[in-house]
């Protein structure tokens, strides 16, 4: 009987308001599918930093005979300044490892590199710096190990990887936080929405609540039916959400992005399969929070 | 049953009180006429105790509880002893006659058992057996009414309050739902009404409270509704 009741009342309720339903369904579709797309990004700058943070390292490019600059005065790098440069690095508490790369192994990467062209005939080892590789303990603390070396004599320059790719980890960051303030305003609306929704369902259904509540039923069993229906509309609209947001990852990365940007791995439809029960549980959750809060006001004892 | 003792309510937007000072007691069991012109607190008296609402000043005690310390979500266990009914009936149009008097025992989690056992002898205490498939608006504002009473009686009450249950009723009707709210005041129910209706205070002899802007004007046992004025 009360199962039947409340069933009952859901399905009047709901068909009742029902251009307040969509509005709400939509509503609340569009704050999920932000949301999942602001943990999608967080998730896709994880993978980023990490796949990029194992390859970081800074590369120390020490003179050659050729080369310029104001450490290269005396020429190409002497052996007592190529010990102390190795010395000064692996002193340093930030640095991992070090590894030497001289002349000829410069130049097989080089020839790896340019695989196809005929720039072996072009360049000859000497022409080609020798230089440290250096792994860090931490890829966020570079800053220390460029300053430790850069000024040192027989260094022609000191590069790290890092540098290259912040405007990527700027441009996610970016986008996770508009991902998220966008999601913000929806939520909001949402919830403003659904109070909206409510409030027109309990007045609609006055007459009902006001005798439930002379003959004595308790606000759990009056509110129960309202919160429902909020459960119901959130929950509708977190899976149209969540259906919207796979489109969106298989169109905009799976055909476009991931096929053409390959420097790292992307995002695709199994990191969205793991968003989902957070996304239904968070449309469903604001629909009840939302709903309770509206009713605690509007069906007072 | 009912104890109001030096009870006043103020309502914000008024600036005389609704009930000043009001101390008056019915025993379990008292039939109590509750007259006054419009105004003078009756309702407000009802209203207090069920407490929909909060006296501004003054203890109330309903069925042994005391109001004040009876918190919000127990409410609802102290409106199950108490059945209301009103002028203007309080039907639900789009359920049936057995469905209006069933509804307040779902909504209060009674069992399907429960419910077919006892709302066909309730319909059959107001004389409504035969008509438990009608409509509300198929029925006369008497039947009506006589629905809006074994709702109310449905989950045997220890009181049972009346606003004006006849003030929609023509005199032979009236007299019909007395008889009725008489029979359910002989099974030990306390009644309080509420009503304007001369003759029938006339007749009835019962006790009778007269409130006059808020005040205590007239506590008579075996009473008429007016024989001040």
């Amino acid at each position: 009987m009360r199962v039947q009741y409340v069933l009952s009342e859901i399905a009047t309720g709901l068909r009742r308001n029902l251009t307040m339903t969509i509005a709400l369904v939509i509503v609340v579709a569009i704050s999920i599918a932000m949301f999942g797309t602001g943990l999608l990004v967080r998730s896709q700058a994880e993978t980023t930093k990490g796949y990029w943070y194992d390859r970081i390292e800074i590369s120390v490019f020490m003179c050659n005979e050729y080369s310029t600059g104001a450490g290269c005065a005396d020429g190409a790098v002497t052996d007592a300044q190529r010990d102390t440069i190795r010395q000064t690095l692996e002193a340093h508490p930030e640095v991992d490892e070090v590894f030497y790369e001289n002349q000829e192994q410069a130049f097989e990467r080089f020839r790896e590199q340019f695989d196809d062209s005929d720039v072996e005939n072009i360049i000859t080892p000497d022409q080609l710096p020798e230089s440290f590789r250096v792994a860090l303990q931490d890829p966020e603390e570079y800053d220390g190990v460029v300053s430790a070396v850069s000024g040192l004599p027989g260094v022609q320059e000191v590069t790290d990887q890092r540098q290259l790719l912040e405007p990527l980890f700027q441009t996610l960051d970016g986008v996770q936080v508009s991902a998220f303030a966008i999601t913000l305003i929806q939520v909001i609306a949402a919830v403003l929405l659904i109070g909206n929704t409510i409030r027109l369902a309990a007045f609609s259904r006055r007459r009902e609540t006001g005798i439930m509540r002379l003959v004595g039923a308790s606000n759990f069993y009056i509110q129960l039916p309202f919160i429902l229906e909020a459960a119901i509309a959130g929950l509708l609209g977190s899976l149209f959400g969540v259906v919207a947001l796979f489109f969106g990852v298989e169109l905009v990365v799976g055909r476009f992005i991931a096929p053409n940007l390959q420097f790292t791995s992307w995002v695709d439809s199994g990191d969205v399969w793991a968003a989902v029960p957070w996304l239904l549980l968070a449309g469903v959750l604001i629909s009840v929070v939302a709903s309770f809060v509206t009713l605690r006001r509007y069906l007072r004892v | 049953m009912i104890l109001f003792d030096n009870v006043s309510k103020l309502y914000p937007t008024q600036n005389q009180p609704a009930l000043d000072s009001l101390t008056m007691e019915v025993e379990k069991g008292e039939f109590v006429f509750l007259v006054g012109p419009s105004g003078s607190g009756k309702s407000t008296f009802l209203r207090l105790t069920l407490k929909e609402e909060r006296p501004t000043a003054g203890r109330i005690r309903v069925a042994g509880k005391d109001l004040h310390r009876l918190s919000n979500w127990k409410v609802p266990h102290l409106r199950r002893r108490i059945g209301t009914v009103f002028q203007d009936f309080r039907l639900l149009p789009n359920k049936t006659v057995f469905e209006n008097v069933a509804f307040a025992l779902q909504v209060i989690g009674k069992p399907r058992r429960q419910i077919n056992r006892d709302v066909p002898a309730v319909l059959e205490l107001v004389g409504l057996d035969g008509k438990e498939d009608r409509l509300p608006d198929q029925l006369s504002g008497g039947e009506q009414q006589r629905v809006a009473v074994a709702r109310a009686f449905v989950n045997r009450p220890l009181i049972l309050l009346a606003d004006e249950p006849t003030g929609n009723l023509d005199p032979g009707t009236s007299v019909g739902i007395m008889k009725l709210l008489d029979r359910i005041n002989r099974t030990g129910t306390t009644v309080v009404m509420a009503t304007h209706d001369q003759s029938i205070v006339d007749q009835m002899r019962k006790r009778v409270i007269e409130l006059e802007h808020g005040k205590l004007v007239r506590d008579q046992s075996r009473g008429v509704y007016g024989y001040t004025r």
